[in-house]
């Protein structure tokens, strides 16, 4: 259709940049996306940033307050330990391992996820039917079951932890992507590629990933959050990271002992990770609505 | 009908087998000695250790072993515990109802409040009473449990001095084990001072309560107020609102019926992470629960302890949501397999 234009080109803005341009009209989600790259330079540049080695003992300095309390010094911006160790600093590698290691476990959790679940969604029958179950049944068992029965056959530490939890989070991405699969795979133009003799594999990898792309975005950010939780859940209960490493978790069950005279050892490593966990939740958030409403204008 | 309760009923059956098969299967991973993870005990003499492979027919092929436990489980002798020698069994019937008890308390916070407060804030939707409402629950639901938990015992019960900080009850009180319950066991045990131990004992469940249902009311009204806002789209309640209806008679004839059959399925994923967070409060409340059991159990390698409790807590993970699913299906038979809601 012939229509009048004044300008010679006209500009069709591509999904991925409607899908910024939506994105960008709410100032929260933008807030969170700033949060999450500040940590995310934390995660990198944790040698640089941090102002003290995070196991060097302060003999002189035990127990301090944080900055802004009367006996608080500049120094320890946010005070020190029972070992008089810089909680700013232990902070700054305790975001590095959780947040590091939560990225790392929804990377191989999503590759191994989208795999089987294009594998399922592409089998049909008896086979597609046992896989299908099978999955949805592993994904109601308790992560927390999973983790200790990880833990009691492979002992505890960071990396059983971390592989309990890819365990758990694992069948979400085989439903989702297998449900998608599904739908797409009755949609026309698959028929069409069908007509022209494309193997189911071929199918696949051209003409439906590309679209998964979003699904497939918008469920890691949920289980990223999901992994942040679970990784300090299980530091926190002594089963996932052990001593020398440093983990947000484990940091607050160690400052359980000092509770009384310390309360901010609790307050300031489970506030770092409701931070962590909350900017991932609004940036998800955002990124649900924008993908929704991005067609709209 | 018929064919579908067949089919879940094979799908469950399916399951309870695979679980079986893999608490079979979870002593001969364990570390140590697979007799002793098996039995729980230890031999003191060579005559002990046969006498003990006899019973579990260690020395037969694997079928007749798992044949042995079969049995030995339907028969309710799930063995001792490690550690303490006490029978699993009683131990688990003591300790799961609490754990129980503790989710039912969350669930009912969270459909009294999450689905109401939802279905308000959905219908009247972008207006600042339901931005409050969404900025709430966004932060609620990015809370570590574990850490809101102890938040609230610094300062309920250490600044404050308002709630008690551990336990059920308190040990003044002599309340019976009966039925697990710990209400009904205060009415049924007949004391002299039941207003003051129910009273006691409502103190007592404030604060764990709270820590779980925080994050699952959060949940509830995000999947109700979704659910409400896509349903009002729909060209039937268009079709009503021409032909005059009043919003509230469209909410009740048409909207409240239709919203609530997505969030079912989603409250059947959400078991599982109701279980896992009643599993941490309850060790840092010193709740007499299973996650407390388990991870006492864990903490001091009791390999029996862990097998029966896993098999537990797994089976009534699984039954729920598979009794959950099927009655998703069967209210709503036009309902695809793979159809969910969206958050």
């Amino acid at each position: 259709m012939q229509r009048f234009d004044l300008y010679q080109e006209e500009y069709h803005a591509s999904p991925l940049e409607n899908v910024w341009i939506e994105f960008k009209r709410s100032h929260l989600a933008v807030v969170g996306l700033i949060f999450i790259i500040i940590f995310l330079l934390i995660t990198v540049l944790v040698p640089i940033v941090a102002p003290y080695n995070p196991d060097l003992q302060n003999t002189n300095a035990l127990l301090l307050p944080p900055a802004w309390e009367a006996s608080g010094s500049v120094s320890h911006l946010l005070g020190t330990d029972a070992l008089g160790r810089d909680v700013f600093s232990r902070l700054l590698y305790g975001i590095r391992v959780t947040l590091g290691s939560s990225l790392f476990i929804v990377f191989v959790a999503m590759i191994i996820g989208v795999g089987v679940g294009a594998l399922a969604g592409l089998l049909s029958g008896v086979r597609s039917s046992i896989v299908n179950h099978l999955f949805d049944s592993i994904m109601s068992i308790p992560t927390l079951l999973i983790a200790i029965i990880v833990v009691a056959i492979m002992g505890t530490g960071l990396y059983n932890s971390m592989f309990a939890i890819t365990l758990a989070l694992i069948p979400q991405f085989i439903h989702q992507t297998r449900s998608f699969v599904k739908e797409e795979l009755s949609k026309d133009y698959v028929l069409l590629d069908k007509l022209d003799g494309a193997s189911s594999v071929r199918i696949f990898f051209t003409s439906i990933l590309p679209g998964m792309f979003e699904l497939i975005v918008i469920q890691a950010t949920i289980a990223l959050s999901i992994a942040i939780l679970d990784i300090s859940a299980l530091g926190f209960l002594s089963l996932g990271a052990q001593n020398p490493t440093i983990e947000l978790g484990q940091m607050l069950s160690q400052s359980l002992n000092t509770a009384y005279v310390a309360p901010w050892l609790i307050a300031l490593p489970g506030l770092v990770i409701f931070m962590m966990v909350l900017s991932v939740n609004i940036v998800g958030e955002g990124l649900r609505s924008a993908l929704r409403n991005r067609f709209k204008h | 009908m018929i064919k579908l309760f067949i089919r879940y009923i094979n799908l469950m059956v399916i399951t309870i087998f695979a679980l079986v098969l893999l608490s079979f299967m979870l002593p001969f991973f364990f570390p140590g000695d697979l007799l002793t993870n098996i039995s729980g005990i230890t031999p003191q003499s060579l005559e002990q250790r046969q006498a003990l492979e006899k019973a579990f027919a260690l020395n037969e092929s694997i079928f007749v072993q798992f044949q042995v436990y079969l049995s030995n489980l339907f028969a309710g002798d799930w063995g001792v515990s490690s550690v303490s020698q006490l029978n699993l069994y009683d131990e688990i019937a003591y300790a799961f109802p609490a754990t129980l008890e503790l989710m039912l308390y969350a669930l009912f916070v969270a459909t009294f409040v999450g689905i109401p407060v939802g279905f308000l804030s959905g219908l009247k939707h972008h207006n600042p009473a339901d931005m409050g409402v969404v900025t709430f629950s966004i932060v609620g639901y990015s809370f570590p449990v574990f850490w809101l938990a102890l938040v609230f015992i610094t300062l309920f019960c250490l600044q404050l001095e308002w709630l008690p900080m551990s336990g059920r009850i308190d040990l003044l009180f002599e309340v019976k084990h009966i039925t697990g319950f710990v209400f009904i066991d205060i009415i049924l045990s007949d004391l002299n001072n039941t207003k003051e131990a129910i009273e006691n004992a409502f103190r007592h469940a404030i604060l764990p309560t709270l820590s779980i249902s925080i994050v699952t009311t959060c949940l509830f009204i995000r999947f109700t107020r979704r659910s409400i806002m896509d349903v009002m789209q729909k060209g039937y309640i268009i079709a009503a609102k021409s032909r005059g209806f009043t919003q509230w008679q469209i909410f009740i004839k048409h909207s409240f019926k239709n919203a609530l059959i997505p969030i079912l399925p989603i409250l059947a994923l959400q078991i599982s992470t109701l279980v896992t967070n009643a599993m941490i409060v309850e060790t840092i409340f010193s709740w007499p629960g299973i996650g407390n059991w388990l991870i006492q159990a864990i903490y001091q390698q009791d390999y029996p302890a862990i097998r029966a409790g896993m098999l537990v807590v797994a089976l009534f993970v699984l039954t729920l949501t598979i009794t959950l699913e099927f009655i998703t299906r069967a209210i709503d038979p036009t309902k695809d397999e793979t159809a969910r809601a969206a958050v």
